[in-house]
């Protein structure tokens, strides 16, 4: 029987969405299921990561895991992995877990893919389904290993409503501290912000804004949603938008329900980190612009226009 | 400080690419840089320039990979090793990690410096490895290096919760983001140089290892087949009046869409 543990994805201290859908898609494929979070102050919780589905709960807390690391990150996954002779190790789509991942792979002697959107499982084959070259072409990756460490794209697996889990803790001792690697200072994103990884909406600025004017007046339409603020690579380098901000194969990947591009154009590498979308809106000058070629609905038009009537229609709409 | 530079030859994103019977039409694709790679060479030249440095490059794959290593001796490159052996057409990112670390163990290298991932694959798994394989720290999607002193690198790497701060004791492993820096067009002057420079060519045994020694021939996962992406179709355009095609797609996104 496939064994499943999931990497608990948590931030400032508080479980992410991909935890359960992880553990979902664990259970669909008939696997049992445990988590592993690690941290500093996570004990508390222990119950959400079982109603996320999971059967068993191994808890690194320490006060020295409070800042991401991956050599001690890796280390406990590797330690709950062993434990629970775990054949298929899944991170969430992070930062982290493409950092651990491999890490983790290479100490299991596992197999490793990135970014897969499906897995399945013919009795001890495991195959995955995974995007490459940008997204434009799909692969199916056969493992020849008995074990596989994997991290999931955003939005590849859904949540089942209907999951639970039991409680069943195991407490596992924090590994040392890596001495050779020492973060010395964390410039924090801005707090109180909306993620982008696990935002409903996400409306992303280009840029078609221009300068600081531009990018306020789509940050207000934002606001007005409740939206995760993004950025196209172009504002980034520009020195307009901060680096987290952007959305794209080498920023952040994003599955919202709805995505709004404004004034973003639609490089291959955007598109690559947003075309996993349910609905997506663009609003550009240029009826050309690429992004148009993936868009749902498309308005052609100057965003100074266009985004002050769309808070306004938007507005009318919602009350 | 010796650098040891990875930069392997993708096939360019740019064009459109074509699946046929689970695999990839070649005809019509051309073969570039890893964008990535091509940051972690401007990566290492910059060392060079700032800190002093001798840089190498090394790249696995056939033949044609020598227009690529010639581009970054261009760049400033110092020293070029071509890996090419056949033996390693089915590689995945634990056998080149192999590879590297012979090639790492044959010089006295203080830093490795590779792209984050390469555009062929988004694996973004080799270097890390590599840092595995070797035993020496390793700090991924890093879009700073600073020279601490003879021991040890400042890096900026972008994280989850922030941009995070790490010094690092070499030797060690960094893999780079392209917000590190603008890669270089190469001058005329550098592109004549480059032409003369000879380039160090090895097949696994010239590395001193084998096929079965790197794992060439039992790799831990292989493609079983490409497929078409499912690619998103354009959808419903709107030109004209600002305001009423506006309120016209604000409608279709709650009432069409209902995403509103």
């Amino acid at each position: 029987m496939a064994k499943v543990l999931v990497i608990a994805d948590i931030k400032q201290g508080v479980l992410k969405g991909s935890t359960a859908e992880l553990l979902s898609k664990a259970k669909a494929i008939g696997a049992q299921t445990a988590v592993v979070a690690i941290g500093s102050n996570i004990e508390s919780l222990t119950s959400e990561l079982a109603n996320a589905g999971s059967d068993t709960q191994y808890i690194v807390d320490d006060p020295g895991l409070e800042l991401f690391s991956a050599g001690p990150f890796a280390s406990c996954v590797v330690d709950a992995a062993n434990q629970f002779d775990a054949n298929l190790i899944w991170f969430g789509f992070s930062e982290s877990g493409k950092a651990v991942a491999p890490r983790v792979a290479a100490q299991l002697e596992a197999a490793c893919a990135t970014e897969i959107i499906d897995v399945t499982l013919d009795g001890d084959q495991i195959e995955v389904t995974r995007p490459a070259i940008a997204n434009k072409v799909m692969q199916r990756v056969k493992v020849n290993t008995e074990r596989l460490v994997a991290v999931v794209r955003a939005g590849a697996f859904e949540a089942d409503e209907g999951i639970s889990g039991t409680e069943n803790v195991v407490k596992l001792s924090a590994p040392a501290a890596d001495l050779k690697a020492v973060i010395k200072e964390l410039l924090s994103d801005a707090s109180g912000e909306i993620d982008l990884a696990d935002a409903d909406v996400v409306i992303s600025v280009g840029r078609g804004a221009k300068d600081q004017a531009g990018i306020d007046l789509v940050k207000e339409l934002a606001n007005d949603l409740a939206a995760g603020f993004g950025s196209s690579r172009a504002m980034v380098d520009g020195g307009l938008m901060a680096h987290n901000k952007q959305v794209g194969q080498t920023g952040k990947i994003v599955a919202p329900t709805l995505y709004m591009a404004i004034g973003i154009s639609g490089a291959i590498q955007h598109l690559a980190g947003m075309n996993g979308s349910k609905t997506i809106l663009a609003v550009n000058k240029d009826p050309e612009a690429p992004i148009f070629n993936v868009a749902d609905y498309g308005i052609v038009g100057d965003l100074f226009e266009v985004v002050p009537i769309l808070r306004e229609e938007i507005n009318k709409i919602r009350s | 400080m010796k650098i040891l530079t990875t930069a392997k030859k993708v096939v360019d994103v740019e064009l459109t690419i074509h699946v046929e019977n689970g695999a990839i039409v070649e005809d019509g694709l051309q073969y570039v840089i890893n964008a990535w790679d091509e940051n972690a060479v401007e990566a290492s030249v910059q060392l060079k320039e700032n800190n002093g440095a001798e840089t190498t490059l090394v790249s696995i794959g056939g033949e044609d990979n020598t227009d690529m290593i010639r581009k970054c001796y261009a760049m400033g490159i110092d020293n070029g090793i071509h890996i090419d052996d056949p033996a390693l057409d089915k590689a995945d990112s634990f056998v080149f990690a192999k590879v590297l670390q012979k090639v790492y163990e044959k010089g006295d290298y203080d830093l490795v410096i590779t792209g984050k991932q390469a555009q062929d694959t988004d694996s973004g798994q080799t270097g890390i490895i590599l840092a595995e394989v070797l035993g020496v720290p390793c700090v991924s999607n890093v879009i700073d290096i600073e020279v601490v002193d003879d021991s040890h690198i400042k890096v900026s790497r972008l994280g989850d919760a922030g941009t995070e701060i790490v010094e690092v004791e070499l030797p060690a492993v960094v893999t780079v983001s392209d917000s590190i820096n603008e890669p270089r067009l190469p001058a005329m002057r550098g592109i004549m140089m480059a032409k003369k420079k000879k380039i160090q060519v090895m097949d696994l045994a010239a590395l001193g290892t084998s096929p079965d020694e790197v794992g060439g021939a039992a790799p831990k996962s292989e493609i079983a087949e490409f497929m078409a992406s499912k690619s998103r179709q354009a959808g419903q355009k709107f030109e004209g009046d600002a305001a009423e095609i506006t309120a016209r797609v604000v409608d279709l996104l709650a009432n069409e869409a209902k995403v509103l």
